[in-house]
């Protein structure tokens, strides 16, 4: 009992002493990288980032930000802690949906005006191989065991499924009308899709290889986090988060946010959901579990943080 | 035979703009354009609220439409000059004074932008009303290397002008009629 109590108290001022969670966000008319501390809800830096940037992927490990920028055709390898672009990979096209494999390397880009996603080597700066999916590939997941990667194929209403063993498309699954975010489960077995022309969300059983559900949610739904049993929808004309629960599909709320709504993602706890409102230029952190607006944080011109913008820290 | 070779070429044309139109250039542009206006926040509603009638838009000569102030009602507006706008409403919110609607159709040549929405609010300031009017828009030009009557620039100050000169006549169109 007693060494209980000293355990309980150990570990609250262990938490207490740790550093909070940041939030990496990419301003795409700002040209720059806020990060966010989510303690404070103070902005911490400010790191520049030419191009436009606007899609991010964290690594693991929460080192390393890869950053895309669609004007300048480049990805942007950003040092999490030092705060500063370590490198810049000269990429082609229109490099916007990005997603780092579990183990820290290749990096993924899509390229939204052509058919292909491009495998990136961080390392070399280099591509190493153009993957041949539909057109206009956008958001992009890979399943937690890094097995699978998961391409949105706006113009062509589906998903592609590419085996990242031998770098193919093995299958393509028919989705919603313009599917641009994409979310997989912490067990890697559904992905969801945000679907900005048929304002929905489809949802796709990943073993299945086939989309068993479909919700209804508000107006140009841009992308999709997953905390609590629920999926939070950002629903970019409609100005909120929708909610629905992942088990029977039903909705559960539409909270009001900040304008256009954009990059959404869920802390590493669950307990909170961050929505990156392009219009306002601020941030919305939700309570998970109330799905009450708890603050609006500031950060720059335009962002967007269109994939996983959140790092846990050390 | 050279009539039906142009006739089809002109169909080749037609795809493959169309095909072009469903796309958009990198960077989504924004504005947001206010004005005060000396009139109860009811009064300036009845004015600019009611998506069927977009003749205090200056530029507009005619609105026709379908479904009056409900989610998916549409409306096409002619332009002085003949030139030809379409619209959908989105959001409508009487209570809130608020409407949000989008382009549906637009030549870039009579507005320079790509998958433009807006929105509408009025809010009552205590007698007085400010009416808020933002623009979400990409340029008109769906790729890299926009030429410079199809670039941000162009598209930004295109709908800023179109804001500003119609904020500008309803505060006075207004304000005159109280």
């Amino acid at each position: 009992m007693f060494a209980r109590a000293v355990l309980v108290a150990l570990s609250l001022v262990v938490a207490g002493h740790a550093r909070a969670d940041e939030a990496f966000i990419v301003n795409q008319t700002g040209d720059s990288v806020t990060v966010l501390d989510l303690s404070s809800g103070k902005a911490v830096a400010t790191i520049p980032v030419s191009g436009k940037p606007a899609g991010i992927a964290l690594s693991r490990d929460g080192a390393t930000a890869f950053v895309t920028s669609p004007e300048g055709r480049s990805l942007a390898v950003i040092d999490t802690a030092d705060r500063q672009v370590a490198k810049r990979i000269p990429l082609e096209g229109g490099p916007l949906g990005v997603a780092v494999h579990p183990s820290g390397a290749p990096v993924y880009v899509a390229d939204w005006y052509g058919s292909d996603i491009l495998v990136v080597d961080p390392a070399a700066g280099r591509i190493t191989k153009r993957i041949a999916v539909g057109k206009s590939p956008s958001g992009l997941a890979l399943t937690p065991d890094g097995k699978l990667l998961i391409s949105a194929d706006r113009e062509a209403d589906q998903i592609s499924v590419i085996d990242v063993a031998s770098e193919t498309q093995i299958a393509t699954i028919p989705v919603g009308k313009h599917p641009f975010g994409v979310t997989i489960d912490q067990d890697g077995r559904r992905a969801y899709t945000a679907n900005v022309e048929s304002d929905d969300v489809s949802v796709v059983d990943l073993g299945m290889r086939k989309t068993i559900g479909t919700v209804k949610v508000g107006d140009r739904p841009y992308a999709v986090a997953l905390a609590g049993g629920k999926a939070f929808v950002s629903d970019q004309y409609a100005a909120q988060v929708s909610v629905f629960d992942i088990a029977n599909l039903q909705a559960a709320a539409a909270i009001a946010v900040g304008e256009y709504p954009e990059g959404v993602q869920a802390s590493p706890d669950g307990r909170r959901v961050y929505s990156v409102n392009w219009f306002s230029n601020t941030v919305s952190e939700i309570d998970a579990t109330t799905l009450k607006v708890l603050r609006e944080m500031e950060v720059g011109d335009g962002p967007r943080s269109f994939g996983t913008f959140i790092r846990k820290t050390p | 035979m050279k009539v039906q070779f142009l006739a089809a070429a002109a169909a080749v044309a037609v795809i493959a703009l169309a095909g072009a139109a469903d796309a958009h250039g990198p960077t989504r542009q924004k504005t947001t354009k206010t004005i005060e206006i000396n009139a109860p926040a009811d009064k300036v509603w009845a004015v600019i609220g009611n998506f069927q009638d977009a003749s205090w838009i200056p530029v507009v000569e005619k609105t026709e439409g379908t479904g009056g102030n409900d989610k998916g009602a549409t409306r096409k507006l002619t332009l002085k000059g003949g030139a030809v706008i379409e619209e959908e409403l989105d959001t409508y919110d009487a209570a809130s004074k608020t409407l949000h609607y989008r382009i549906t159709s637009v030549d870039v040549k009579t507005l320079p932008v790509n998958n433009y929405s807006s929105k509408l609010t009025v809010k009552d300031d205590g007698g007085k009303s400010t009416v808020t009017w933002m623009g979400a828009f990409y340029r008109g030009y769906p790729n890299n290397d926009p030429p410079p009557e199809l670039s941000d620039e162009a598209a930004v100050k295109a709908v800023d002008g179109l804001y500003e000169t119609t904020l500008a006549s309803v505060k006075e169109k207004v304000e005159k009629g109280s």
